[in-house]
């Protein structure tokens, strides 16, 4: 957050304290916890990690594939993370991006419910990954936000979702390894872009189905 | 056998490329179990090697383990191959052990063509062992007889001892007998239940652990909701009466309720009952329980005719509501068993709010990833309701020749749709490769969409020696011009998109 006046930053603060779900306003100028995510993820969030208490939105061709790398080392390190209305996950590619299979939940509930779903999964689930079936209005937003920092966990919407606090757009990938007949699919090169922290090369997935950096431009 | 091999030939069954079972022929030839296929190939090159069939040797047991029904009046079937009698079932009938044991077996060997072993001893684990000599422990020895067998050997009785023979062996203990010495309440202070088994095993004492399933009575309460409602607060209120109820009687006899089925009855005489897990006996659980399956099952009568089942939940049942709500006690323990293990992951919470999701939307809406074996993901794919035991199909452990490698795609699907070439025939598949280059792919209400890259095609031939499980599929990869990847597979003349990395 960008410096301000003594007088102003008290000012906001009380101002903050007011809202519902915000104990201090301090609380919300300190750098939250993030979820750890491997090192070749890290650069990419602002906070070095998942931030605790945000939304997320991951878009662009390879979204699922990006939110299941960045839950991974947090499932591996006994948090729990759930899936709503993705469809249905393949179950190999899941545990080669590290997601620990014993912490990771999917929801195959109708797309019409997805909202109910998360407001459930919230007050329990570290991490939450859904594709929104529709645009919630501003009113829902706002309950879901507040929910969502009160219980300090993230939610990760694969798809536009108005007032995320960090926005992260995957760019359609370069696929290596195939060659008119011959080969087979071998690696995948994607951007992913982020406001802040700008873009950034990835292999999604590498050889091995996890994400890995690339190493030199392919 | 159904295969039609008799028994002097020699064949070998092989899991995940080792020998669990030979005949007699190929044991005469140096065939061992555990040998991997190259080197029993090698002592017996006339062995026909048949892939292992778990299903198969269940059926043919049980079918034909049949005709010691006519013989004794109990016995239990431990494993396919496997069955253990007690001598004093044969007492009766048979003036001594060696003429029982000759009854069994040539009653066995008559009615199937098996070839059997028999071993007697005090307990079923060493009998198990002694058979496989054809050795007979006198009575009294059986404590002796197991000391000097490895360690290893507790794997017969059941395979998930693996590792914990192999941490026995790295500890130094050899044999049954090093573990046997060890006193019984430190091997299990030290390795818990399956610590505690084995030593009851390796000093010769049954494997039958003590009950701790007791259901001697059915218990039961059932609250009448006069008029019917389909008020949540109302229904709340009488399913704590009804719990309440339940539990002054559960707790009159000594014991603790682990699971309850709820059954609510609607006025129109519709039934849905459920049976829930409890973490702690308190009405208020059993109270939100009750209304959460309240809620499910209303909202999906008040969905109708979009839900996937409506004549679970006719519409008018949103106007009646519910009359009656009886809950019985599903699961009773003694009050120790009940006891949450201090070294499980703390999954209440957890848990309480994926309970609360089956009860809104059922219990298969709620999935936990599990993997099988398989050579595509949608094979692969295990995913199991929570709270229910997994049941995998295929052997995650055996090879799977064609298994698709890494990366492999994120989401699984069926799509049929059309590959076709630049002059818009459909791409034809044969096991040398694809007949023309793949141009477009047509996907039905999508639109078409151009396919700019695809790799070499590969085909699966599966179950080909049972021609009605027979799959034949050729499976390609394919990158289109919007940067997808996708996964296709062409069977019986159709190609569908069965992966997608996503």
């Amino acid at each position: 957050m960008s410096a301000r006046p003594a007088a102003d930053l008290q000012a906001l603060t009380a101002q903050l304290s007011s809202l519902p779900g915000v104990r201090t306003g301090r609380e919300l100028f300190a750098q939250r916890p993030a979820f750890p995510v491997s090192e070749v993820l890290g650069p990419l969030f602002a906070r070095g990690g998942l931030p605790q208490g945000e939304i997320v939105q991951f878009t662009g061709p390879h979204a699922l594939s990006l939110a299941l790398a960045s839950v991974a080392r947090a499932t591996r390190e006994q948090h729990w993370a759930a899936a709503v209305g993705v469809g249905e996950p393949a179950v190999a590619s899941v545990a080669d991006f590290g997601v620990d299979l014993e912490r990771f939940i999917s929801l195959r509930t109708p797309g019409e419910d997805w909202l109910r779903v998360v407001s459930i999964l919230v007050e329990t689930f570290d991490i939450v990954i859904a594709r929104p079936a529709f645009a919630p209005s501003a009113a829902q937003r706002a309950r879901l936000a507040a929910k969502v920092r009160e219980r300090r966990m993230t939610l990760i919407s694969l798809g536009p979702f108005a007032g995320a606090a960090e926005q992260i757009a995957t760019e359609p990938g370069q696929w290596t390894g195939t060659s008119a007949g011959w080969g087979r699919l071998r690696r995948c090169a994607v951007t992913a872009t982020h406001p802040r922290t700008g873009a950034h090369r990835l292999l999604l997935p590498a050889d091995t189905g996890a994400a890995e950096a690339v190493v030199r431009a392919v | 056998m159904s295969l039609g091999l008799g028994p002097a030939e020699p064949v070998i069954a092989l899991s995940a490329n080792r020998v669990v079972a030979c005949t007699a022929a190929a044991r005469a030839a140096g065939v061992e179990v555990g040998l991997n296929k190259r080197a029993a190939r090698t002592r017996c090159p006339a062995a026909r090697a048949l892939p292992r069939d778990t299903e198969a040797e269940h059926r043919e047991f049980a079918a034909g383990i049949g005709v010691l029904e006519g013989l004794i009046a109990r016995f239990t079937l431990m494993a396919p191959g496997t069955v253990a009698l007690p001598a004093a079932a044969l007492a009766r009938t048979c003036p001594d052990e060696e003429a029982a044991v000759e009854a069994v077996l040539t009653a066995l060997t008559d009615a199937t063509g098996w070839e059997v072993f028999a071993g007697l001893a005090d307990s079923a684990f060493a009998a198990l062992l002694a058979a496989r000599t054809a050795t007979r422990v006198p009575p009294g020895q059986t404590p002796d007889y197991l000391a000097g067998q490895p360690i290893a050997a507790l794997t017969e009785a059941d395979a998930d001892f693996a590792e914990f023979a192999s941490l026995c062996r790295r500890l130094g203990l050899d044999r049954l007998g090093d573990l046997a010495a060890l006193p019984g309440g430190d091997v299990y202070a030290r390795f818990g239940a399956v610590g505690a088994r084995a030593h009851r095993l390796a000093s010769g004492l049954s494997d039958r652990l003590p009950v701790d399933h007791v259901r001697a009575r059915d218990f039961s309460a059932r609250t009448v909701v006069e008029p019917a409602s389909t008020r949540s607060d109302v229904l709340s209120f009488s399913a704590r009466q009804a719990a309440a109820a339940l539990f002054a009687q559960v707790r009159a006899a000594g014991l603790v309720c682990a699971q309850a089925t709820i059954a609510l009855t609607a006025a129109t005489g519709d039934v849905s009952a459920r049976t829930w897990r409890l973490e702690a006996m308190e009405e208020t659980q059993l109270a939100d329980r009750a209304r959460w399956q309240a809620e499910g099952w209303l909202a999906s009568g008040a969905v109708g005719a979009a839900q996937p089942d409506p004549g679970d939940a006719p519409a008018e049942l949103a106007e009646d509501g519910i009359a009656a709500i009886e809950i019985v006690a599903a699961e009773l323990l003694e009050p120790l068993a009940a006891q949450h293990n201090l070294f499980d992951a703390q999954t209440g919470e957890v848990g309480r709010t994926l309970e609360r999701l089956q009860g809104l939307f059922g219990a298969d809406a709620v999935l936990v990833p599990g993997l099988q074996g398989g050579r595509e993901p949608a094979e692969t794919n295990l995913w199991t309701p929570w709270r229910q035991a997994p049941h995998p199909e295929r052997d995650p452990d055996a090879p799977w020749p064609g298994e698709l490698p890494s990366p492999r795609p994120t989401l699984v699907e069926h799509t049929p749709v059309d590959l076709l070439d630049a002059r818009g025939h459909t791409v034809i598949a044969r096991p040398s490769g694809l007949d023309s280059e793949p141009a477009l792919l047509a996907i039905p209400e999508a639109g078409s969409v151009p396919v700019i890259d695809y790799s070499s095609s590969w085909p699966v031939e599966a179950m080909w020696w049972e021609p009605e499980y027979r799959q034949y599929r050729v499976r390609l990869q394919v990158v289109t011009a919007a940067g997808e990847a996708l996964l296709l597979a062409k069977e019986q003349g159709q190609w569908a998109i069965t992966g997608r990395w996503a």
